[in-house]
């Protein structure tokens, strides 16, 4: 049931695929059109998982027979069951799902230092797509009995336990376990469920830990080292015991996923998971740095792919209707405001803010309020990624290289891997970036919050088609790239920014277009302009940076390159990065209003904000 | 015979009178061009105020003589002897009573020891020998151009007396009379020299920099120090070491507790140590000298107890080895082969043994750090080891761990005296350049006023 089967790809002409959400089921149907993959329906239903269901299929089965309304294509027989293989006129070929329903996977690692084994475990973690709800180190600042209380007090899905290269220590990671197992933290599902517990420790550890574990109540799981020296990180088997204790245990406590897993083609996938493993496929197949955000009420999810290296961190605390108030104690009120060109005072600004988590589900019914919204999306994207530069970053405790030259330049580990010079892709998902009125304000909202340097593509994820790739890409790799690539993603066009800054009004870069758009002109500092490009084209852009800015080949260097166009088209931003907004508020104002107005985002409010 | 007698008498006549014609008329012209010169006046010899003692001002008024006819001044300068007190009791009654008197006086008035009091009743009524007529036997400081009327007598002896005379010298070498001899001068160190006026600048600015910004630290003003990498991985080095389950290694130099590198590894040991008991890891310090090995038996234990851990503390793992220098690396050296510690930290002052330690350490597979402040040393730790403290950096580690507000403000108010410093050299670079390539005499001035006054200060 784990392994993917093996399927014929050649034969695969139509494809039912399913997200199952905690609120909602997505279906998507892909079928083969003129020898190319393409999405051609889709359907949503209420997911089931609660009561007075309490199965997930049905909510998925009503997903489906959207799809088969819709289409005129018949999916599901009489007994209700999917209709396997597809002929000209009913069924699909293969049928596949993730879920994030019941909150998700959720876990809690544990691992001997906390910016080692203790954070390759929670790397594993989160890009199987968990939400990790705890880590435990023995460095973690806190006392054994802080630890045990907090280990008895969550409820996690399953437990990951790291610690020791292999043939390294064995009596720290020996401790921690037995600090858990006396602890015996309890599951969320069943009371007969025996929690996993998954070691991908030192090898030479294992009796021991075999020892501990084995009291009634745990179910201990061995998998392969996830250091095994400090060198190397090895999460790949630690992520596949985790996807398949998911489906061993979790989901198979979870109501209705016995029956969900037995008819889908394809293991089940975490729904975060599934988004990694696309955002890794793509990275991948077009040799690109990608980064992508799905911003949530609760959550932010950053997802990013640098030299091949994957990382995935979910900021608990940052979104835009049950964490709104965090948003706004982390990056504080007047940070929030530099955004508003409007003229709204920190005392509105406060009760738009508690009126959106009172009512959640609520959206902006006023231009007012859209701009307020996005302002706090903007920051809430901004701090998610700092949270996820500060995550994704290189190993630590490595031994290091160096040459005479190194002497006054000493990197050390733990530096972060992300780069926005060498980001190639930026993809957005989540309410308030895929269902922004403009495609600009989208755009707008993710450079303002990532900061985008040098030539970047900007895209969204049309209708959250990510996760369904994602499992798709397990099983059938080429038709999740193509139907990526044709239908999920919706170029919203390029940004182009130079990294350095400047005086007002000086030279910033200048820059000359040739092929889908023509066109030259000079990008003074601060100033920030739209060309339009369309979505199927694209041109040749040469850019000659002022001294002292880079536009990727270096300050002061030229570079020259084919772009991408999009819904948008090409924003070419002179505002420097780091993006620094005036501090004095009117100053800030004309600024903001400068930028909104040149990219056109509040087209019914221009001319009203100053 | 008598004929030519008087032919040869009158032929030498002619020739006596025709020779003494041109003699007549030779000296005539003589007298006019070598004339000896005029001798200068108003010779005035003052000790140079502000200054540190040797010099004294000479000024006078220049020689009636042309300048364009004179080479120069000559200056004399001669150190009067003291008469010998015995030779002056011998010949003096009436001198001997008085320094007799004195000496008596100052026993029993102040209480000077017998020696002391006759030495200083000497002094205080000092007899010199007369200095000599001749002023060939004067000591000629030098010769200074015609056209310059004042002298700086350098180098003489702060605790003597001096006469000094002037003369000036013709184009022909020829001197003028001496001007009479100036007063009796003592070239004395005044209370405060006007040369280090430059320094007690910086002294002050140094200090007052240090002050406000330990007052501004202390009030809570963030104090931004670069991050230290070396310092830094501290956590890292540890980390490893716990995650390998071995031991960290700890070398504090092979230098005493008299050396201010011992010192500040002392410190550095105190967060290693205070790291390790928080990770529960092994720390191992051999020592090679006695008196370091109980500094760092303190710092250690220090650090364990602040931790929380004092239970863990094993004194028995820092010990002293040997003071022979290769004795103790091979000592090292061995023990890492055989037990390979995942972390080796040396910090302190070390010599010929760094690179057969770092490369030892490199060979087993452990981060290594080091600090020292030997130039000499640094190239192979930079080279062999994963970070490596550069000279300041090392003594700042101990602002930097501690975090202390008052070592903060002293550290930044130090970053304002290399500014300064920074700015001389920059000053100083830009003007020799300039001088050097427009041969400019004012920047040449301004070079040599940097260079003897601000730099030789």
């Amino acid at each position: 049931m784990n392994d993917t089967p093996k399927i014929n790809t050649d034969a695969i002409n139509v494809i039912l695929a399913t997200d199952c959400g905690s609120t909602t089921t997505k279906a998507i149907m892909i079928e083969k059109v003129d020898g190319v993959y393409r999405q051609t329906w889709r359907g949503e239903a209420p997911t089931t998982v609660e009561e007075p269901f309490a199965n997930v299929t049905v909510g998925v089965l009503n997903a489906l027979t959207e799809i088969q309304e819709v289409s005129g294509r018949r999916l599901i027989d009489d007994a209700g069951e999917i209709i396997r293989p597809a002929t000209a006129t009913e069924g699909c070929d293969i049928y596949i799902s993730t879920s994030s329903a019941g909150g998700g996977l959720q876990m809690m690692v544990a691992g001997v230092v906390r910016e080692m084994t203790a954070a390759s475990a929670k790397r594993a973690a989160l890009g199987a797509g968990a939400i990790v709800m705890d880590t435990i180190a023995a460095n973690d600042k806190r006392r054994p009995h802080e630890q045990i209380q907090r280990i008895r007090e969550l409820r996690p899905d399953m437990v990951l336990v790291s610690g020791g290269t292999d043939g390294g220590d064995t009596k720290k990671v020996t401790e921690i376990s037995e600090m858990i197992a006396p602890a015996k933290p309890r599951p969320r599902f069943g009371k007969s469920y025996e929690l996993p517990i998954i070691f991908a420790g030192n090898d030479k550890a294992r009796p021991e830990i075999e020892r501990v574990f084995s009291d009634d109540g745990f179910d201990l799981k061995i998998t392969d080292n996830l250091r095994p020296s400090l060198e190397q990180e090895n999460l790949g088997p630690a992520r596949d015991m985790i996807h398949d204790v998911f489906l061993e245990h979790v989901m198979a406590h979870a109501p209705g996923y016995d029956t969900l897993m037995s008819i889908t083609d394809a293991p089940i996938m975490p729904t975060p998971g599934a988004v990694g493993d696309i955002l890794q496929t793509i990275a991948k197949g077009r040799g690109i740095n990608a980064v992508g955000v799905d911003i949530g009420g609760a959550t932010t999810d950053v997802f990013s792919v640098f030299d091949g290296t994957f990382n995935r961190t979910v900021s608990a605390n940052l979104g835009m209707s049950y964490s709104i108030s965090n948003v706004c104690a982390e990056a504080t009120m007047p940070t929030i405001l530099r955004w508003v060109h409007l003229d709204m005072d920190e005392h509105e600004l406060r009760n738009r803010v508690k009126n959106k988590m009172i009512r959640p589900t609520t959206i902006p019914q006023t231009m007012e309020a859209l701009v307020f919204e996005q302002a706090v999306a903007r920051e809430a994207l901004r701090l998610a990624y700092i949270q996820h530069k500060a995550f994704a970053t290189t190993l630590k405790g490595v031994q290091q290289q160096r040459t005479v030259g190194d002497t006054f330049t000493q990197e050390s580990g733990g530096e972060t891997i992300v780069d926005n010079m060498k980001l190639d892709l930026l993809v957005a998902s989540g309410g308030v970036l895929s269902h922004a009125p403009r495609m600009h304000q989208t755009a707008m909202l993710l450079i303002d919050a990532f900061e985008p340097e040098g030539i970047t593509e900007l895209a969204k994820d049309s209708i959250f088609m990510m996760p369904h790739l994602g499992v798709l890409a397990s099983v059938h790799p080429q038709a999740a790239m193509e139907v990526f690539e044709r239908d999920c993603l919706v170029y919203l066009g390029t940004c182009v920014a130079a990294k350095g800054t400047g005086k007002e009004g000086k030279n910033c870069f200048s820059w000359s277009l040739d092929g889908g758009a023509r066109g030259s002109g000079e990008i003074a500092f601060g100033q920030i302009e739209m060309i339009e490009l369309g979505p199927e084209e694209t041109a040749e852009i040469e850019l000659r940076p002022a001294r002292g800015f880079d536009v990727g080949a270096g300050p002061g260097k030229p570079v020259t390159k084919t772009i991408r166009g999009g819904t948008v088209g090409v924003i070419l931003d002179g505002r420097g990065r780091a993006l620094a907004l005036p501090e004095e508020r009117a100053e800030c104002r004309a600024a903001v209003t400068r930028t909104i107005e040149a990219v056109g985002l509040y087209p019914d409010l221009e001319g009203s904000a100053v | 015979m008598r004929t030519s007698s008087i032919q040869t008498i009158l032929l030498t006549t002619a020739l006596c009178a025709l020779a003494g014609g041109q003699v007549v008329l030779g000296s005539s012209k003589a007298r006019a061009s070598f004339a000896p010169p005029a001798p200068p006046t108003d010779l005035v010899a003052n000790d140079l105020p502000w200054d540190g003692g040797g010099t004294v001002q000479i000024d006078w008024a220049a020689s009636a003589t042309p300048a364009d006819q004179l080479k120069g001044y000559e200056i004399l300068a001669h150190e009067l002897e003291v008469t010998p007190r015995d030779a002056a009791i011998e010949t003096d009654e009436a001198a001997d009573r008085a320094a007799a008197e004195e000496t008596q006086s100052l026993l029993e008035g102040e209480g000077i020891a017998p020696e002391d009091a006759r030495r200083q009743a000497a002094l205080s009524t000092p007899e010199f020998v007369s200095p000599p007529e001749d002023v060939s036997e004067w000591s000629s400081l030098g010769i200074v151009p015609a056209t310059q009327t004042d002298y700086q007598a350098t180098g003489l002896n702060k605790a003597g007396v001096y006469l000094f005379k002037i003369r000036a010298i013709g184009l022909e070498g020829d001197f003028s009379a001496a001007t009479a001899s100036s007063g009796e001068i003592r070239p004395v160190a005044a209370f405060f020299n006007g040369r280090k006026l430059p320094l007690l600048i910086t002294l002050i600015l140094i200090a007052s920099a240090v002050f406000v910004f330990i007052v501004l630290a202390r009030r809570g003003m963030p104090m931004r120090i670069r991050k230290i990498a070396g310092l830094a991985a501290v956590d890292e080095a540890v980390g490893r070491a716990t995650e390998m389950g071995r031991s960290i290694l700890y070398i504090n130099g092979i230098q005493d507790m008299d050396d201010l590198q011992t010192v500040a590894g002392v410190t550095v040991l105190g967060r290693v140590a205070k790291t390790a008991a928080e990770y529960d890891a092994k720390i191992e310090v051999p020592t090679s000298r006695s008196l370091v090995m109980t500094a760092a038996r303190e710092a250690v234990q220090s650090s364990y107890f602040s931790a929380g851990r004092p239970d863990a503390y094993n004194p028995d793992l820092i010990y002293y080895v040997t003071d022979e220098q290769f004795g103790f690396v091979a000592y090292i050296s061995g023990m890492m082969t055989r037990e390979k510690p995942a972390a080796c930290f040396y910090m302190g002052s070390f010599f010929a043994e760094s690179l057969i330690l770092a490369e030892t350490g490199n060979s087993v597979g452990a981060i290594q750090i080091a600090g020292t402040a030997n130039p000499s040393q640094l190239p192979f730790f930079v080279a062999a080891c994963d970070y490596t403290l550069i000279g300041e950096e090392f003594f700042a580690a101990s602002a930097y761990l501690s975090g202390q507000p008052d070592q903060l403000g002293s550290l930044k108010g130090q970053d304002v005296g290399k500014i300064l410093v920074g700015i001389v050299i920059i000053i100083g670079v830009t003007l020799a350049t300039l001088q050097a390539i427009t041969g400019s005499d004012s920047l040449e001035a301004a070079v040599n006023y940097l260079v003897n006054v601000i730099l030789g200060s």
